[in-house]
């Protein structure tokens, strides 16, 4: 579609304020990071005035954050390569198979995403601790390892793939692994950039869990060293701010790295066509 | 040659076999930040001083460490020691996992007189005793001297009862424009912990004697609460978000002991404090605050050398070095009167003056299990009188209706 | 290929090869097993177990549980606080939900024409999803703060005397459900830029030369195109709807007059602060039955959700 030009300005007018207003609280974030302890008070300023580059260095001393970083980081990669290679799977299942019970099993999962955790803590604890697993990787990552809500993306979007991509394999006697491999998965870039993102986010963000399933401060991840300066008696804000501006570099490139798909994803693909 | 060799080998299993009989301790707390660095020095000089026994502490988070407790306890692996807000302290009695510690304390030069009175009424269960306090904090007055000025009052002399509240209070919003007297209107614990004072200023109690029946909807509790409603309506205090005082937008607060080290490092403003203005009737009064250490059920040895532990954290000189290294307030009286500490309040702390003498009037919360759920109860209809939907007497009431049944 | 033949491809299951329901069912094994056993072991059993302490009076902790029967169930449905919080939760659920959806949609239409600096909008779209709800809640507060805050300076330009928003009871739900579509924003317009990408390009130019205009073909092409997207995020908009929690937490914690206490903070409340984890277990049976409700009627209503699984 050809835009005129004063359509053009209008839609950035429209997309600057919009974007403004979603960066805002990103902004704080940052210059809270960077003021001396003093002027916390001051009226929140989007843009810093102050640059207390130390808070950093405070911050990331004030826990063993290297650590922390390595574990979420191995958890967060093992969750996210998980779900979505699981979650793909069984989302293909329910888009494309035709199998005895599969809407009840469907509904099921999808059930497991309507039971807020907090109630589930004791006994997906106590799992856990009959396994063996506490304060390891695996007990970070397994439980999480599939994901309701994964499931459901990728079944959305298989369901959207036009048929006939597969029907011609499957008369040329392709079985649906490798229709699957070959077809399904290489079509569905920008579905996967999506929910790999999430997953990550999820992974990357979760507190309640790690906290539960770890005991020493070996195992401990990221959001709990961001706890540490959120006492009982008051917030470090400067110190907390500069720790969790660092603590979210690595979600934002997690972002930069997907978005490219969410919107090149087709372009060698067939569907182009 | 052989033979030293083989004796070499046996003082080193030997040597290796006393390090395994030693003691492994963990110790759970939510001290963060310079607190916790506090603790981490002491705990290494009491490793230093007793060899073969190492503690490890491990930070857990003060807002989920009591779900942290209960998955433990649950799943049975729970540390040798832990802290916890004395509130949670009935709940935690009760998960019969707790080591009694009335046979060390006998035992031991543990002196309970010596302790504040307020917090001891916590960690009892069936005659037995299983915590003991290791840090305390209260509530005072601060006020903004810069505002008290602007306001034509003296910037050095407080209000020092309900009366001289109420009038600074007015002085400051007429004169200033902003908010004489901060309240906590949001609700929760944060209102009705701030409200029990008022409530204890005027003659009221929370609970009757013995915990089992509501005691706040009396006369007293109708004159603290009134108090309250008639500050927001004509006292120049407001319904606002809380945090208006640090901000420079209200002249007094209520807040707690440990405000005297962050609000010196975070306004721009000079600050005074004081011990809370009071009513005749009841008198002066704060609400006290702070951690109870408890042991875990497991094997002798462990709970003794959890028990060494703990008794010489509680000791005079180490408590009046924890409470210099963190600004928490004394638990005991040996500490308060300690002339060390008296000497570092006066010089290196003066806000938190008004906080020591505060000591001996304080009063703890109710120690019942349910107390967070009579808190908010209580404190949503606090709110309701606050907002001029209910009678002061109307509120109380009908909290106490709903507190009651919490108390069977 | 003309607009009325989108509709052929999904229409043509007619062609397909068709199989009888035991014959697929070794295959969906394969691509399932590993979903069911970890769902089961860490989701079916937890959530089983959490059902079965529904029937307890227990605090969690004491090695004493008490049978109570359905006593908790019964409490939930006397309780005026359970139903308040149904109340504040379906008007947050509703409002997030469309809200959110409709800006999303909005705002990935805009960013997938082709105009300068979509990567860079992109990003900023999705900071509130990226930033932590404590950061977000503190500056939230201060843009409704009543007389400093942005919100209300702004209105007072125009004006406006701006309400006290967190603290007035008429007003804190709406705040609360403007700050939760601003960060489910960036989320949703994710999930229809990967949609908008899947639409094949010749579906437009079919469309242009039967001479439709933008709005007929965003009518008759993109929505529809995109109904199993939009289905997917009100499913899963309401999910979380329903259980929101932290934003409230650091926002409002229920108030003022329990305003904006929904249940996810109902929950939280009597699971976290009050530990009764009966009655808390007995709260989240009600939460699953009312998002099961809502969902089987949205599967229904939309064609899409069920369009293959009927």
């Amino acid at each position: 579609m050809r835009l005129k030009p004063v359509q053009r300005l209008l839609i950035h007018i429209i997309l600057l304020a919009g974007a403004f207003i979603s960066a805002m609280p990103f902004l704080w974030m940052i210059t809270t990071s960077l003021k001396p302890a003093g002027s916390l008070y001051d009226p929140p300023l989007l843009f810093p005035v102050h640059f207390e580059w130390q808070n950093y260095s405070e911050a990331w001393q004030a826990a063993p954050f290297p650590r922390f970083f390595l574990n979420s980081a191995i958890m967060t990669i093992g969750i996210t390569f998980a779900q979505t290679l699981l979650s793909a799977m069984a989302g293909y299942a329910f888009a494309r198979l035709r199998f005895p019970g599969r809407n009840i099993l469907f509904f099921l999962i999808l059930g497991t995403m309507m039971i807020p955790f907090p109630v589930t803590l004791i006994p997906s604890f106590l799992i856990v601790a009959d396994l063996g697993w506490l304060d390891t990787y695996q007990a970070l990552i397994v439980p999480r390892a599939v994901s309701a809500f994964a499931i459901f993306l990728f079944r959305q979007f298989f369901l959207a793939i036009p048929r006939e991509l597969e029907e011609a394999a499957l008369i040329d006697g392709a079985n649906r692994v490798v229709i699957f491999l070959r077809i399904i998965l290489p079509l569905s870039t920008p579905v996967i950039a999506a929910s790999a993102t999430f997953s990550f986010l999820f992974a990357w963000n979760d507190f309640l869990w790690p906290l539960i399933v770890t005991n020493s401060t070996e195992m401990r991840t990221v959001q709990l060293g961001l706890a540490m300066f959120q006492g009982q008696y008051g917030t470090f804000w400067t110190l907390l701010m500069a720790a969790t501006v660092l603590v979210t570099l690595p979600a934002i490139l997690a972002f930069l790295l997907a978005q490219r798909r969410f919107i090149e994803g087709i372009t060698s693909s067939g569907l182009k066509g | 040659m052989k033979l030293v060799r083989v004796l070499t080998l046996l003082t080193m299993c030997l040597a290796f076999a006393g390090i395994t009989f030693g003691q492994n301790l963990t110790f759970w707390h939510y001290w963060d930040g310079a607190n916790g660095q506090v603790l981490q020095g002491l705990i290494d000089r009491y490793e230093e001083e007793n060899p073969g026994v190492s503690i490890e502490a491990v930070f857990v988070p003060g807002s989920e460490l009591v779900t942290r407790l209960q998955t433990a306890i649950a799943g049975r692996q729970t540390p040798t020691m832990a802290i916890s807000d004395l509130v949670a302290m009935p709940l935690l009695t009760s998960s019969g996992v707790l080591a009694p510690l009335n046979e060390y304390i006998a035992s031991s030069n543990v002196d309970m007189d010596d302790y504040f009175e307020g917090p001891l009424v916590y960690g009892l269960r069936d005659g037995s005793r299983y915590s003991l306090p290791v840090s305390a904090s209260n509530l005072g007055l601060f006020w903004n001297k810069a505002l008290f000025e602007e306001a034509g009052l003296d910037p050095e002399t407080p209000p020092q009862n309900w009366d001289e509240l109420m009038e600074f209070s007015k002085t400051i919003n007429e004169r200033t424009g902003v908010v004489g007297l901060e309240l906590f209107t949001q609700g929760g614990e944060g209102t009705s912990w701030q409200w029990q004072v008022y409530l204890w200023s005027a003659g009221g109690e929370m609970l009757s004697e013995d915990l089992s029946e509501p005691a706040f909807n009396s006369e007293a509790g109708e004159k603290a609460l009134s108090y309250w409603v008639d500050l927001v309506n004509e006292g120049g205090s407001n319904v606002a978000p809380w945090g208006l005082f640090g901000r420079g937008e209200a002249g007094m607060v209520m807040d707690g002991s440990w405000m005297t080290q962050f609000f010196p490092m975070q306004v721009s403003f000079e600050l005074g404090s004081a011990v809370f203005p009071h009513s005749e009737a009841g008198g002066p009064a704060t609400n006290m605050g702070g951690e109870q250490a408890f042991i875990f059920e497991g094997e002798d040895e462990t709970k003794q050398a959890a028990w060494d532990f703990i008794e010489w954290f509680s000791s005079t000189p180490v408590q009046v070095e924890w409470d210099r290294g963190t600004g928490f307030m004394p638990i005991k009286h040996s500490v308060a009167n300690d002339q060390a500490y008296v000497a570092w309040v006066k010089n290196a702390r003066p806000l938190l003056l008004p906080f020591v003498e505060s000591m001996q009037y304080a009063r703890a919360r109710p120690p019942v299990e349910n107390y967070p759920q009579i808190s908010d109860t209580l404190a949503n209809y606090i709110v309701e009188a606050v907002y001029g939907r209910m009678s002061p007497e109307e509120a109380l009431d009908a909290a106490a209706g709903e507190v009651a049944p919490l108390l069977r | 290929m003309t607009v009325n033949s989108i509709h052929s491809s999904n229409e043509g299951r007619a062609k397909r090869p068709t199989f009888s329901r035991l014959q697929q069912l070794p295959t969906a094994l394969v691509f399932l097993l590993p979903a069911i056993v970890i769902l089961g072991v860490f989701n079916f059993y937890p959530a089983l177990y959490s059902l079965y302490l529904s029937f307890f009076d227990w605090n969690g902790i004491s090695p004493l549980k008490e049978a109570v029967g359905l006593a908790n169930y019964k409490r939930l449905l006397d309780s005026q606080e359970f139903w308040n919080s149904l109340r504040v939760t379906f008007v947050y659920a509703g409002g997030m939900t469309l809200g959110s959806i409709a800006v999303g949609l909005l705002v990935a239409i805009l960013l997938n024409l082709n105009i300068e600096g979509r990567a860079f909008y992109r990003v900023l779209y999705f900071l509130p999803v990226i930033t932590p709800t404590v950061a977000a809640g503190v500056v939230w507060k201060y843009l409704f703060d009543p007389s400093q805050g942005v919100v209300n300076r702004s209105l007072a330009l125009v004006n406006i005397d701006g309400p006290a928003w967190l603290v007035a009871p008429g007003w804190a739900l709406a705040a609360v459900v403007i700050v939760g579509v601003w960060k489910r924003v960036g989320f949703n317009m994710v999930v229809y830029l990967a949609a908008l990408q899947g639409i094949p390009r010749t579906y437009y130019e079919a469309a242009q030369l039967d001479g439709a205009g933008p709005w007929q073909t965003f009518r008759h092409i993109t929505l529809p195109l995109l109904a199993p997207s939009t289905f997917f995020l009100s499913v899963t908009a309401l999910i979380e709807a329903f259980q929101v929690f932290d934003l409230v937490y650091v926002m409002t914690a229920g108030g003022p007059l329990k305003n904006t206490d929904v249940i996810g903070f109902y929950l939280y409340r009597y699971g976290f602060r009050y530990y009764e984890l009966g009655f808390a277990s007995a709260i989240a049976y009600a939460m699953f039955v009312l998002i099961f409700i809502v969902t089987v009627i949205q599967f229904r209503l939309t064609r899409s959700g069920a369009s293959d699984a009927a």
